[in-house]
């Protein structure tokens, strides 16, 4: 049963501009512009009950507003959606004690005192039998591993602490529905690992639905059979996360490590090298190839060891979007990165191959485009 | 209601404990509430002094005293602060955190406001009596003015506290508020009886406070408590003017919020 339908959702912000400088800083004060910026365009998909499901795109793709709008934070501006079968931003109290949305960057524990005031006040406020409370807690505390930092107060507590405890405070009464919007961010790795672990944990025990988004690609593979792209607003992909490999990823990494430097080998023509250095090559190439590739070098070359590998998931989305927005003028881009996407399988979404689907004046601007974190790294390493 | 009564208790504990612990905050916050009635306090009882009558806007030494004593008071229980809070509340995100919960967050922003009083009394009532002890009021009400009083206090408090939260709501559109707080704490002090009594305003002012709802916060219920409300008739239409600005200014609050909400867009959080 579908506990996330959401249908041709739409957002769209009206944001000030003005250029740089002081004279325009000057002008702005009597005189405003305006710009319209879509944030989330003709959005829809469901979620059926149980389903971990990972929401990706880059900054700024409006993945974060689309679950605005689902926890009730935001109304659409057109669209419908409904999450436990409640309308999201009709607020409902009942649709709001059983769903929970964990923004990482956002706290929901009282900073001045210890964690365990800020749990009993989120009881109260839930309305959560004592018995239930204490059960909830225990089990939380044990999963989560918090029972040293519970007397603490939260401002003295560690990043990775604080986020435990602000796990713990939006499961406390038990959501249906969790929305975990970056979960993992700023922990170190140990930590991202426990909170995955603790995620599908939670997953399994009370059949919860939850959509997550992440720029970790980490959190997503471990996480979610199930991934949805979005990107400007609109929804590019909705699928099994292998069949988003396959189709976005037609091609293997190959790195060989090499017994003596060799002067003069070109590697370019085997393939796209992506880094050289001392005796160490990585080297794409199309994947219906990759056997032939791989019988040549090892016999043009002293291979000392070789590695044939599906490149990381993260490196083939952000090779997608970042091809997609690289280089040249807007018109070319759009053009060029719907041919790429349908090159690679992808479904063409609905106007992309126009270009002004992409260089849409209604469309979110990027100044920090790009995945971050893992995602930096793309093209560097296999 | 119970659920929500449980929640707010909730609330309210956990801001006393996070007032406790900032004790020197609650200190300077305690003089900052005694400073502000006792140099206007000085500076309107040298004025009766220096005049043949020794009263100034029909006010004796002693007179003043009980005026600025009784304020005091009413300016402690009355007080509220949101005008400035929802903006700082919106660009830091927090807002969302509180929007998040199956409770409106009027609910916590009361219970924060009670437990500043409660967790401050400690320090200003000893502040008051010294107040009292220094300065000598002289007191003229009745026991029907001291009960009436009290009500009109809890009412001031009521209207203070809503009004300042209506207005905070422009927040949702101009996001960066504290302009406005400081323009209406500025009303609240004048037209509020809070700089000098009303009746030391000229006649037009006087007038256009009385029309305001800064009168029925501070300078109706001081008035009051120090007997200066003649009779009882008097005092129950004072009473009246203010329930019906408390009661427009909820259904103010009701529809402003619908509409706050749909504007609302989440942008640090």
């Amino acid at each position: 049963m579908a506990q996330i339908e959401v249908n041709q959702l739409c957002k769209t912000f009206r944001v000030p501009e003005r250029e740089g400088g002081f004279r325009a800083s000057l002008r702005s004060l009597w005189r405003r512009t305006y710009r319209d910026v879509r944030a989330v365009d003709h959005v829809s998909f469901t979620v059926e009950e149980g389903e971990i499901v990972g929401f990706l795109g880059p900054n700024g793709a409006g993945k974060t507003t689309t679950l605005k709008m689902l926890s009730g934070l935001l109304h659409p501006t057109s669209g419908e959606a409904r999450v436990l079968g409640s309308v999201p931003w009709r607020r409902e109290a009942d649709y709001l004690r059983r769903m929970s949305m964990l923004m990482g960057q956002r706290s929901q524990l009282v900073w001045d005192l210890p964690a365990m005031d800020s749990f009993l006040v989120q009881a109260a406020v839930y309305g959560i039998p004592k018995d239930v409370y204490q059960k909830t807690l225990n089990e939380l505390i044990e999963l989560l591993d918090i029972g040293g930092v519970l007397k603490k107060q939260v401002r003295t507590l560690s990043l990775g602490e604080r986020m435990k405890c602000e796990i713990c405070i939006s499961l406390l009464h038990r959501p249906a529905v969790l929305f975990l919007d970056e979960p993992t961010i700023g922990v170190d790795i140990t930590m991202q690992a426990r909170i995955r672990e603790f995620i599908a944990n939670y997953n399994r025990r009370h059949g919860a639905t939850i959509i997550l988004t992440s720029h970790y690609m980490a959190d997503v593979t471990a996480l979610c059979k199930r991934i949805i792209v979005i990107d400007h607003g609109r929804l590019l992909f909705d699928g099994a996360l292998s069949e988003l490999s396959a189709r976005l990823a037609p091609f293997k990494v190959i790195t060989i490590d090499l017994d003596h430097e060799v002067d003069g080998y070109d590697f370019a023509a085997m393939g796209h090298l992506l880094t050289r250095a001392d005796r160490k090559v990585v080297i794409r190439v199309p994947k219906g190839q990759a056997a032939a590739i791989t019988t040549r070098l090892l016999s043009d070359l002293p291979v000392l060891d070789l590695n044939i590998q599906d490149p990381p998931i993260e490196d083939v989305i952000a090779r997608a979007f970042g091809e997609r927005r690289g280089e040249g003028e807007m018109g070319a881009r759009a053009a060029e990165a719907a041919g790429q996407l349908e090159e690679i399988g992808f479904p063409n979404p609905e106007g992309l191959g126009h270009p002004e689907a992409l260089s849409h004046p209604d469309t979110v601007s990027h100044p920090d485009d790009g995945f971050s974190a893992g995602m930096d790294d793309r093209g560097s390493q296999p | 209601m119970m659920r929500v009564l449980r929640a707010f208790a909730a609330y309210h504990r956990a801001g006393v404990q996070t007032m406790f612990q900032y004790r020197a905050e609650i200190v300077l916050w305690a003089i900052w509430g005694l400073v502000n009635p006792a140099v206007l306090y000085a500076m309107w009882s040298s004025a009766a002094e220096s005049n043949p009558d020794h009263t100034a806007a029909g006010f004796s030494r002693g007179e003043f005293a009980a005026y600025y004593f009784v304020l005091m008071i009413v300016g402690h229980l009355a007080a509220a602060w949101d005008a400035y809070e929802m903006g700082y509340l919106i660009r830091t995100g927090q807002l969302s955190s509180l929007l998040l919960r199956p409770l409106l967050p009027i609910w916590k922003a009361i219970a924060d406001n009670l437990s500043y009083k409660v967790a401050t009394l400690l320090f200003v009532v000893p502040m008051w009596f010294v107040f009292a002890w220094v300065v000598r009021p002289e007191f003229k009400a009745a026991w029907w003015q001291l009960g009436l009083g009290a009500v009109a206090l809890v009412f001031g408090a009521i209207l203070n506290f809503m009004l300042g939260y209506l207005v905070s709501l422009v927040a949702f559109w101009a996001t960066k508020l504290d302009a406005m707080g400081e323009v209406y704490f500025g009303l609240g002090m004048f037209l509020g009886g809070r700089f000098a009594p009303l009746e030391a305003l000229p006649r037009p002012v006087y007038w256009i406070a009385a029309c305001l709802p800064f009168r029925w916060m501070f300078a109706f219920p001081s008035e009051l408590l120090m007997g200066r409300t003649a009779t009882v008739a008097e005092a129950v239409a004072g009473l009246a003017i203010q329930a019906a600005w408390i009661l427009g200014v909820i259904a103010a609050f009701k529809v402003c919020w619908a509409v706050a909400l749909k504007h609302y867009t989440a942008v640090s959080g």
